[in-house]
C-alpha cells in the first residue's frame, strides 16, 4: 500500500467549507425539486405580485411596494431554505453519523450553508430583477440605496430563522422539514412584507412590532415612497436580527449538546 | 505512552436504562479487538460514545491523546468509521464522495488519496455510480474505502460483512487486514460474524446488559466461558437471555 501524507490538525479549514459547498451544489444540480424552489418560485411569485400591482394599483407605486416586498422576501427565503434544507439533505441521507465522525467544525459547516445560501440568494434576487425590468419596466432598485442595509438585515434574520430550523431538525429530525420552508410563510403576514403594518388586526399588529423583518420592510416603503433612508426603523430592525443570530446560535448549541446527550443520532442512522 | 484508545469507566442510559455499564475499554496501537455480545449488550452505543457522537453520563473518551468530545476535529483525523447499515450521501457518486469525505480530514493530498482507496478496494467500476444505486455489499465497500482513506490509526467498524456475499465480505477482511499489518492499524469492530471475530481480531470484549463480562485472547474467553468455540459461547448467551427475558 502508499504511504499517505497527513498534515497536522489545523483550526478552522477553508477546504472543509469549499467541500461542504460543493456537496450542496451537486445535490442542488441533481435534484429537480430544489430547481423548482430556487428558478421557479421566485419568477412566478415576481410575475404574480407585479401583475396584482398592476391590476389593483394607483399607479407605479404599489406595484414597486408589493415587487419589492416579494423580491426581499426571497432574499431571506432563499437564504432559509438553503441552510435548513442543506442540514435536512443531510438526514434524508442518513449522512450526519458519517458527518460526525469527521474532524469539520460546526462552524465550518454553518459557513458553508451561509455560502450556499448567498448564492441561492443572488439567483433568485437576478431572476426577480429580470423579470420586473424586462416584464414590468420596474427598477429592482427602486428603494433606493436603504435596499443596502436592508437586505443586510434581513440576511441576518434569515440566518437566525435557518439556525432555529438547524436546531429543531437536530431533535425532530425529517419531520422539521415543514419549518424549513413554513416558518417564513408564517411570518410574512405578520411582517408587513406587503402592507403597513396598520393593515393589520390590531392583535397581529402587536405581534408584528417584535418581529425585525417588519421594521425592514417599513423602511423600504419609506424609501420607494419618499426616496428617504428611515434610519431609525433599519436600527431597530438590526439590533432585533443580532439578537435573533444570538438566540439562534444559543439555541442550536444547546441542540447539539442535548444531540449528544441523549443519543439522538440513532435516529439519523 | 497511553494507549491509542482510552474510554474509561463509561456509562450511558437512556430513559432509566444502562445501555452500557461502566465499561472500560482501552485499544493499543495496532491492536485487533472485537466487541462482542447479543443484540441489546451495548456494542453499538459503546463505538457511538468511542467516536463522540454519543456523549456519556459518566466517565471518558481520548483518542491518539484527544479528549472527546472537546477535541472531536482532532481526535477524528485518527479515526475512520464504516458501518454496514450506513448510507452514503445520496446525490454524489461513489469518487464524488469519496472526494467529500477526505476532504473533510487534514489530508495533503486528497485527490491522490482518493485514487488509492479505489485501486486498493478495487471499484473502479463505482466510480461514477451514483451512491444511492449501490447494492448493500458495494456500498460497504465503498464505506470501507471512505472510513480507511486518511490512513486512520484507528478504524471502527459496526457490523462491517453484515448481508454481505462472502466473496465481499473476504474482500472486506482481507482490506482490514492489510491495513493492520502495514499501517499498524488499530481494528475496533463489531461483529455477530463469531468466526469473522476469530479470524480478523486477536482479542474479543464480551458485552451482557452493556456491562463487559470478558475481555481477552479469543481462546481465553472460550475456555473461561466453559465451550469450545467463540460461536458457542455466544450461543449459549443469547440463550440466557432469552430464558431471562421470558
Amino acid at each position: 500500500m502508499t504511504a499517505i501524507a497527513v498534515e497536522a490538525a489545523h483550526g478552522f479549514s477553508w477546504r472543509r467549507v469549499i467541500a461542504v459547498v460543493r456537496r450542496q451544489g451537486l445535490v442542488q444540480y441533481r435534484n429537480p425539486g430544489m430547481w423548482f424552489l430556487l428558478l421557479a418560485l421566485p419568477v412566478v411569485d415576481a410575475v404574480l405580485f407585479a401583475s396584482i400591482g398592476v391590476a389593483y394599483g394607483d399607479g407605479v407605486a404599489p406595484v414597486r411596494i408589493l415587487f419589492t416586498g416579494i423580491m426581499l422576501f426571497h432574499l431571506v427565503w432563499q437564504l432559509t431554505l438553503a441552510g435548513s434544507l442543506g442540514f435536512l439533505e443531510e438526514v434524508w441521507s442518513k449522512n450526519v453519523l458519517n458527518l460526525l465522525t469527521t474532524p469539520i467544525r460546526e462552524l465550518e459547516y454553518a459557513v458553508a450553508l451561509g455560502l450556499v445560501g448567498l448564492a441561492r440568494t443572488v439567483v433568485a434576487m437576478g431572476l426577480i430583477g429580470a423579470v420586473g425590468a424586462g416584464l414590468y419596466a420596474l427598477d429592482p432598485d427602486a428603494a433606493g440605496w436603504v435596499l443596502v442595509p436592508a437586505a443586510a438585515v434581513l440576511l441576518l434574520f434569515g440566518w437566525a430563522v435557518a439556525l432555529m430550523v438547524v436546531g429543531l431538525t437536530l431533535q425532530y429530525g425529517d419531520s422539521a422539514e415543514v419549518f424549513s420552508w413554513g416558518t417564513l410563510v408564517l411570518l410574512m403576514p405578520v411582517s408587513g412584507v406587503f402592507y403597513p403594518v396598520e393593515a393589520l388586526p390590531g392583535a397581529l399588529q402587536a405581534v408584528a412590532r417584535v418581529i425585525p423583518l417588519t421594521r425592514a420592510f417599513d423602511a423600504t416603503r419609506v424609501g420607494i415612497e419618499g426616496g428617504t433612508v428611515a434610519a431609525s426603523d433599519l436600527v431597530v430592525a438590526a439590533v432585533g436580527s443580532a439578537v435573533a443570530v444570538a438566540l439562534a446560535f444559543w439555541f442550536v448549541l444547546r441542540q447539539l449538546r442535548r444531540f449528544r446527550q441523549q443519543g439522538w443520532v440513532t435516529k439519523f442512522t | 505512552m497511553g494507549a491509542l484508545l482510552e474510554a474509561d469507566a463509561l456509562v450511558k442510559a437512556f430513559d432509566g436504562f444502562r445501555a452500557v455499564d461502566e465499561v472500560t475499554l482501552h485499544v493499543s496501537s495496532g491492536e485487533r479487538v472485537a466487541i462482542v455480545g447479543p443484540n441489546g449488550a451495548g456494542k453499538t452505543t459503546t463505538l457511538l460514545l468511542v467516536l463522540g457522537a454519543i456523549e456519556p453520563d459518566t466517565g471518558t473518551v481520548r483518542v491518539g491523546g484527544f479528549d472527546l468530545p472537546r477535541e472531536r476535529p482532532q481526535a477524528m483525523n485518527s479515526i475512520g468509521f464504516a458501518a454496514g447499515y450506513l448510507p452514503l450521501p445520496d446525490r454524489l457518486e461513489v469518487v464524488e464522495a469519496l472526494r467529500f469525505f477526505a476532504d473533510l480530514t487534514d489530508l495533503a493530498d486528497p485527490a491522490t488519496a482518493v485514487e488509492h482507496a479505489i485501486e486498493e478496494l478495487d471499484i473502479e467500476h463505482l466510480r461514477h455510480k451514483l451512491c444511492m444505486t449501490l447494492s448493500s455489499g458495494q456500498r460497504t465497500l465503498v464505506g470501507i474505502a471512505k472510513a480507511t482513506l486518511h490512513r486512520p490509526r484507528l478504524l471502527v467498524l459496526d457490523e462491517p460483512t453484515a448481508s454481505l456475499d462472502p466473496d465481499i465480505a473476504l474482500r472486506v477482511r482481507d482490506r482490514l487486514a492489510r491495513l493492520n499489518a502495514e499501517h499498524h492499524t488499530s481494528l475496533l469492530l463489531t461483529s455477530h460474524d463469531m468466526r469473522e471475530v476469530e479470524t480478523l481480531t486477536e482479542r474479543v470484549v464480551f458485552l451482557r446488559a452493556g456491562r463487559i463480562i470478558a475481555d481477552g485472547a479469543p481462546t481465553d474467553v472460550v475456555a473461561a466461558g466453559g465451550h469450545d468455540s467463540l460461536e458457542g459461547l455466544f450461543l449459549a448467551e443469547a440463550a440466557r437471555l432469552r430464558e431471562a427475558q421470558l
